[in-house]
């Protein structure tokens, strides 16, 4: 009965974030860098992690499902398949290889005092308010290359039921986690203090997840309310074009909480409402968190003297994540910890978007950090 | 004897954005990997990355290197050194 007060929902919030982000900065928990790495160094130790985390909340959600205790299933805000899923989750990738982290990682990096995160963090907003005034013609583009108009999932599209695509998945995917526990690909030596192997974030991000679907009604997200900072800050300089855009009318998120009857509504506009509710206190609590760790291991520092070059990349990148946040719409925090263990359309194809995203990203940035050491 | 004729490269990656500690050493072991095999030169990393910490041992390492990592005031040390 969390959504009943608002007050429960903000600690609620907070706890989660906190517990993300001191997690994920001990395990260094990347996603930009999960994916990165597989295409720049052909590592993937990492991404294993983030595979276990996938089919644990896919596991964990049909069990409560079954269990009748996620009746908001689907969850709210999801929407149709469209080709902009795939277009906006390239995009998403470039941006995430440039901005050094993901819209998640930029906030645990900045938290344990990542200057170039902060200015990725500037970027998302940019991003983020950007998109605002493309809107109108990219919701266009979103209806003409929409699929399926009723479908969200996999199985509303096929007609079967959810237990059998997660039966399938962890048919196949089990041997192959007993394979790499076999061989010890699960762990790696650690050199530093309070190393967290990666499979440990994994498990306890899909606690976080679980928990955050079965108290507030859905996964984490948190790019949304990066939208509505933007609105907050331009509605101070300039309300009456805030007051014009459409994009900050709308209230993707307008549903009642079964368990508590409320009425959950919101959206990016420049107002405190329930989506700030559900997503502001989580950023907050992941940036804190990660500085709390960073603090107890004695690696809190800023570094200012950094190379102009590298200020400009994480910007441009952080810019892109921000605006193809909202292309998508969603981010990898929502699509790959949410609605993939779901088998939700748009996130299957934002995964397909994200790939070559990423891989474009590698090339761009290797060669944009080594340029300068070769002359 | 050779380790006090050693020229000690040093790199500050510390603050930068990933992967570019990972990159940067990768760059310099490859360009002096003559002068580091033969104990010539030594290779001194300095990085706030905690992810650094394990992917360069681990890459130096099946390199050949001997590698040695410290904590020091908010950030780490990582030399890299002809095979023992």
């Amino acid at each position: 009965m969390v959504t009943q007060s608002i007050l429960i929902m903000y600690v609620v919030g907070a706890l989660l974030g906190l517990i993300s982000g001191f997690v994920m900065h001990r395990s260094d928990y990347c996603m930009a860098g999960m994916f990165r790495d597989l295409f720049m160094f052909r590592k993937t130790f990492r991404l294993r992690a983030l595979g276990l985390q996938i089919v644990l909340t896919m596991i964990a959600f049909e069990v409560f499902r079954l269990l009748g205790l996620l009746p908001l299933y689907p969850f709210p805000i999801l929407g149709t398949p469209s080709l902009a899923n795939i277009m906006g989750g390239f995009l998403f990738g470039i941006g995430m290889v440039l901005a050094g982290g993901c819209v998640v990682g930029t906030l645990y990096k900045m938290g344990a005092g990542s200057l170039l995160s902060a200015c990725a963090f500037v970027g998302l907003l940019l991003g983020s308010g950007i998109y605002a005034e493309i809107h109108p013609w990219w919701k266009a583009v979103i209806k003409q290359t929409t699929f399926f108009a009723d479908y969200l999932t996999l199985s509303q599209l096929t007609g079967l039921s959810p237990v059998f695509f997660v039966l399938v998945v962890t048919v196949v995917t089990l041997p192959i986690f007993l394979k790499w526990r076999g061989q010890h690909q699960w762990e790696i030596k650690s050199r530093v203090a309070g190393y967290l192997q990666p499979w440990k974030t994994g498990v306890v991000l899909a606690g976080v997840g679980l928990f955050s679907y079965l108290l507030i009604g859905m996964p984490l997200g948190i790019t949304t309310v990066y939208a509505k900072m933007a609105a907050m800050l331009e509605n101070v300089f300039s309300p009456g074009h805030v007051a014009g855009l459409a994009f900050f009318q709308g209230k993707p998120l307008d549903v009642i909480h079964p368990a508590s009857g409320t009425l959950l509504v919101g959206g990016a506009g420049p107002l405190v409402d329930y989506l700030w509710v559900i997503q502001f206190p989580l950023v907050v609590g992941i940036v804190l968190g990660s500085t709390l760790s960073a603090l107890l291991l004695g690696e809190f520092k800023i570094y200012w003297r950094l190379p102009a070059r590298q200020f400009l990349i994480t910007l441009v990148g952080g810019t892109l994540l921000g605006l193809a946040s909202r292309m998508v719409p969603g981010c990898n925090v929502w699509h790959l910890m949410g609605g993939l263990p779901i088998f939700a359309l748009q996130s299957i194809l934002f995964l397909f978007g994200l790939l070559p995203g990423v891989w474009v990203g590698s090339r761009l940035l290797s060669r944009l950090l080594l340029v300068k050491s070769s002359t | 004897m050779t380790d006090q004729a050693a020229k000690l490269i040093e790199i500050d990656t510390r603050g930068q954005v990933c992967p570019s500690t990972l990159l940067v050493a990768l760059d310099n072991m490859n360009r002096y990997q003559e002068d580091l095999y033969s104990g010539k030169m030594k290779l001194l990393i300095r990085t706030d990355n905690r992810d650094a910490t394990t992917t360069i041992p681990d890459t130096a390492e099946n390199m050949g290197y001997e590698i040695e990592v410290r904590q020091q005031d908010g950030f780490y040390e990582i030399l890299i050194s002809r095979p023992e």
